[in-house]
């Protein structure tokens, strides 16, 4: 897999919260959707044979990619890797003048906004810009304040009759990925688009491999609005165990040392009451036996990732929590080290591999 | 159709939030003629079924209105209340209110505050009683009121208290009184405590297990004392949601609302706002989910005792309701 | 075709005082129009062009080659390049954009602390300019200096597209829309002798203008720029000053040159007498080379022709295309009624 070439795809495709699908209103062509890249992506994975390695590829109502690997062993215990596929963006609510005024979905970093290009959803897609204020007409002093979200506006070179029709279209961030040094790649919904590849990069490390658990890899919708995809899809899957890989905060100059992991620093294990204990404790131990860099993310509350949701739903269900080091998340500029995730998919790999032989008793019936 | 008397009649009854069961007894009769079952389920929840061989489709339209709960009577015979729901104190400040009872009460503030840092705590009501005794013997802790304040016409327009939800509720009972030929199975639920979180929908849509759920609820409009939170306006016709802070509504099914107000000559508009969540929120959710959209009647004021829609816009709802209902999915 | 060259000049890199590229670009496409051409000190590029007559006065027109961009100043121990901004800039507009850095043209990414790790009360402040870094992907100091000098530029990593009904996206649309009006009028016949200069340093205060115009002692300048368009739904109708899309802006006042007043009535007959749509600045801001044209030896008539550009020195400025070609026509005429000039 050409890592650079499927994350790039991956990262420009379009899929805010809510329409990861492209099935919608007013939408671009469906193979510009991150969930028709994805799959296509999930499809073309193959063994050492050239037989598929996903046996079936499809999406749930909700918008969840999943492919299935069943095992053949009969009732097997049924193991869930899930990354989500939606990336925040905002929606047109409104038109004055001509400008079109917005809300966002998920929790777009607002700071990154002023003079921020933008792709609207439209059929075919068109070129919107946040509008700022000339430095000439400003009171000095006013470059000190962030300009609320609200107060922002879209200019699209749009009339104002042409601008009203607009409303309930969706927009992402306009970008492309840009590699900087050392195998450092920046661009959008590298959250989660990042934790997805990591998953079929697993996919490809065990293509090969006899399985004991009935694989099921999800590239879930709605993350960022609050975890729904990922919650009805475990709903529909009964996972004996669920792993949410996603990102986490990357140190940056700027930010707390405490609270960040450097670039580099390989897997990002999760331990917290929202990861069962035997979980985090495999991921460990397969990290040092097979000398894979790692670190731990103590989170004692809510981990702020599908796990949160995903733990309580049925009849609970044990979940765990492997992130990615990201700079800058949320903004279209997010950064990412591709040996992390490198690191990680390795990791996943050796979690899944021999997961019912080694930790049957914990897989609760 | 009369949405004054309808509005008055349901105002008439008693139920805020975790109270409704008064009101839920005038709707079950108001909705019988129409229906091949009614239920109330545990909840409170009043779920009217016209049985069909289609899949499984379900209108939700909260019954509860925001409200007050005494939580301590003093010395001197006044009240102190908590919310239920989302309450603003300078909506609150000398209104009248009325319990189940019948008896009544008006709001008022603590002397030592100032009017623009007042909170809901520094509101207190006064039922007249001179004592702790007397008050004592006309409520009791934990009783309920609600704004007693009658509705009226203004224009075109109706403006009164417990528009949110008490216009959804009638615009649903009269889908219900025009529905005709119609394959799907359709539940017909007055939801209860949407106003706390969206509780009532929750229970009443797992043991329904819908495929497509409809939330009929009002939304903010984008008006002169709230700009710029929404995108609806009164007189734009049925508000077909797109996506509030509790749902990003199925594009298939908002898809299917406008085309149906398109073929049937409905006036509508897309509805965004940004803040403020409905049952749709719980609905969709539900089990492995659930193709959920909305139906909304714009609304100003919201949540003070001078809520006010347009007529048109509700007879638009109900229209669109039954084009729903009537459709073959 | 006008458009095209103004779309070629907005994508070349050009920051205050290192213009190099743009002023090679614009001396290959002028040269052979040229009677004669000379880069002076500064770097501004000077070409006389002969017209059908010497015309009675010395007319000088001028358009700076320079853009707003980012100077780096330190390389961090952690690879990080700190910054200052080179021309005025909002810093807020910085933030999350990409940047190329260095005659090699490294990438790099301005970036800020994540969101979620920014307090409320964080998230109102805006960090100062010093708290800024480009991340170039460099693995620790050493790295980063095997790729990037303090000293060296930064330029947005901006592209080039039109959208909507007519309108251009670019960085650097001020001023490398006067610059492409000048390369066209130099490939045409003109009624009269001018001098075409292509300054430098406008961003940082006008630098350029004040030897070039010393030099080359004009009777009366014209200013080709881009102007500062307000007109966002925020502003208040006294405060828009312009609009892209309603011609060409002839200013009568900016914040550096109250303009010659004949001159402005000049352009403003010729427009109505042509039905060119003109409008001017309803609000005093900015400033432009004229003001240091204006005062130069012992003074000179200055007038003004400016496109109306949206988000002014920011990666992505807007103007409308259609406002272009008046441009060029308001100043053909303009040129015109100067070689007709008797006094």
């Amino acid at each position: 897999m050409d890592i650079v070439t499927s994350l790039t795809d991956l990262c420009v495709a379009f899929g805010p919260s809510g329409r990861e699908n492209g099935d919608s209103l007013t939408f671009p062509g469906k193979g510009a959707s991150v969930l028709e890249l994805a799959m296509s992506q999930m499809r073309a994975l193959r063994t050492a044979e050239g037989v598929p390695f996903f046996q079936t590829v499809g999406t749930d109502r909700f918008g969840n990619l999943i492919g299935t690997h069943l095992c053949g062993k009969p009732n097997a215990k049924r193991v869930v890797l899930d990354a989500h596929l939606d990336e925040v963006g905002l929606v047109i609510t409104g038109a004055e003048e001509g400008f079109l005024t917005f809300r966002s979905v998920g929790g777009i970093d607002p700071r990154m906004l002023p003079d921020r290009e933008i792709t609207l959803l439209t059929d075919p897609p068109t070129f919107g810009l946040v509008a700022v204020l000339p430095p000439h007409v400003q009171k000095p002093g006013a470059a000190d304040n962030s300009i609320p979200l609200a107060d922002l506006r879209i200019d699209a070179g749009l009339t104002q009759a042409e601008a009203e029709q607009l409303v309930g279209t969706f927009a992402v961030p306009r970008g492309a990925v840009t590699s900087l040094l050392n195998d450092t790649v920046s661009g959008k919904a590298m959250d989660d688009r990042a934790g997805f590849l990591t998953l079929l990069l697993c996919a490809e490390l065990l293509r090969d491999e006899a399985l004991d658990v009935d694989l099921y890899v999800m590239g879930s919708s709605r993350e960022e609005t609050g975890g729904e995809g990922a919650l009805v899809g475990a709903f529909a899957l009964e996972p004996h165990c669920f792993v949410a890989v996603d990102v986490t905060h990357a140190r940056t100059p700027d930010g707390p040392k405490e609270e960040t992991f450097p670039a580099g620093s390989g897997a990002i294990v999760g331990i917290g009451p929202n990861i069962a204990r035997w979980m985090s404790d495999r991921f460990i131990a397969k990290a040092e036996e097979s000398q894979i860099p790692w670190l731990p993310e103590v989170m004692a509350g809510n981990t702020g990732t599908n796990a949160w949701r995903v733990q309580t739903a049925r009849e609970g269900i044990a979940t765990a929590v492997l992130s990615l080091p990201l700079k800058y998340m949320h903004s279209p500029v997010e950064t990412l080290n591709l040996g992390d995730l490198e690191q990680c998919a390795k990791l996943l790999a050796a979690f899944v591999k021999d997961l019912d032989r080694e930790g049957g008793e914990f897989l609760a019936d | 159709m009369d949405y004054l008397t309808l509005l008055q009649t349901l105002n008439a009854c008693h139920g805020p939030s975790g109270d409704e069961t008064d009101l839920a007894e005038t709707i079950r009769t108001l909705a019988e003629p129409y229906a091949d079952a009614c239920i109330l389920d545990t909840m409170g929840n009043l779920i009217v079924h016209k049985k069909g061989s289609g899949p499984r489709v379900m209108f939700a339209a909260h019954m509860d209105s925001i409200g007050l709960i005494v939580t301590h009577i003093d010395e001197k015979g006044y009240l102190s209340f908590g919310k239920l729901g989302g309450l603003h104190p300078e909506n609150l400040l000398h209104t009248p209110v009325r319990f189940k009872n019948g008896r009544r009460g008006v709001v008022s503030l603590r002397g030592d505050i100032a009017w623009k840092d007042m909170t809901l705590n520094d509101l207190y009501l006064d039922i007249g009683a001179k004592d702790e005794g007397e008050a004592r013997s006309m409520v009791e802790i934990g009783d309920t009121a609600v704004c007693d304040m009658p509705v009226y016409e203004l224009g075109t327009r109706l403006a009164g208290p417990y528009m949110d939800n008490r216009i959804s509720c009638a615009a649903m009972l009269e889908a219900l009184s025009r529905i005709k030929e119609h394959t799907s199975d359709l539940y017909f639920v007055f939801t209860v405590q949407e106003e706390l979180g969206l509780r009532g929908s929750k229970p009443a849509t797992f043991s329904i297990d819908p495929q497509y759920g409809i939330a009929v609820d009002v939304t903010l409009a984008d008006e002169l004392d709230v700009k710029g939170k929404g995108s609806s306006v009164l007189g734009g016709g049925a508000a077909i949601k797109v996506m509030d802070s509790s749902v990003i509504c199925h594009p298939e099914v908002v898809k299917i609302l406008e085309n149906l107000a398109l073929e049937s000559n409905i006036t509508c508009q897309r509805d965004i706002i940004v803040g403020g969540g409905t049952d749709a929120g719980s609905i969709h959710v539900s089990r492995t989910g659930v193709l959920t959209g909305g139906i909304s009647v714009p609304c100003r004021y919201m949540h003070s005792p001078v809520e006010m829609v347009e007529a048109a816009d509700v007879s638009a709802v109900a229209k669109l309701i039954v084009a729903f209902a009537e459709k073959t999915l | 075709m006008l458009i095209d060259t103004v779309k070629t000049l907005c994508a070349l890199p050009g920051v205050s005082s290192h213009e190099d590229a743009v002023r090679d670009y614009i001396r290959e496409e002028i040269a052979p129009y040229a009677h004669r051409i000379r880069v002076d000190a500064m770097g501004n590029l000077i070409a006389e062009k002969k017209g059908r007559l010497p015309g009675r006065k010395t007319l000088m027109l001028a358009a700076h080659m320079d853009e707003v961009g980012l100077m780096i100043h330190t390389i961090t121990d952690e690879g990080y390049l700190k910054f200052s901004t080179v021309g005025g800039i909002d810093r807020r507009v910085l933030i999350g954009k990409r940047v190329l850095v260095g005659s090699k043209a490294i990438s790099g990414v301005i970036g800020l602390k994540a969101y979620h790790l920014t307090s409320a009360e964080e998230e109102k402040k805006v960090p100062k300019l010093k708290e800024f870094y480009i991340d170039i992907g460099a693995k620790d100091g050493e790295d980063a200096k095997a790729w990037v000098r303090p000293g060296d530029i930064a330029v947005f990593d901006s592209d080039v597209l039109t959208f909507g009904n007519g309108f251009l996206k670019a960085k650097a649309i001020d001023d490398r829309i006067g610059c492409a009006v000048m390369v066209e009028l130099m490939k045409r016949d003109l009624p009269m002798d001018c001098t075409f200069v292509f300054t430098v340093q406008e961003e940082v205060g006008t630098r350029g203008a004040f030897g070039a115009a010393f030099s080359v002692k004009p009777d009366i300048a014209l200013v080709l720029e881009g102007t500062t368009a307000a007109d966002l739904p925020s502003m208040p109708a006294h405060q828009r000053v312009c609009a892209p899309g309603k011609g060409p802006v002839v200013p009568y006042m900016d914040g550096g040159t109250v303009y010659d007043r004949g001159l402005f009535r000049l352009l403003r007959s010729l427009a109505k007498e042509h039905e060119i749509p003109w409008q001017t600045k309803e609000y005093v801001s900015g400033g432009t080379d004229a003001g240091a044209i204006q005062r130069s030896r012992d003074g000179v008539r200055v007038a003004a022709i400016s496109a109306a550009v949206r988000y002014l020195h920011t990666p992505s400025s807007v103007a409308s295309i259609a406002d272009f070609d008046h441009i060029l026509r308001l100043a053909e005429l303009f040129i015109a009624a100067v070689a007709n000039m008797e006094e």
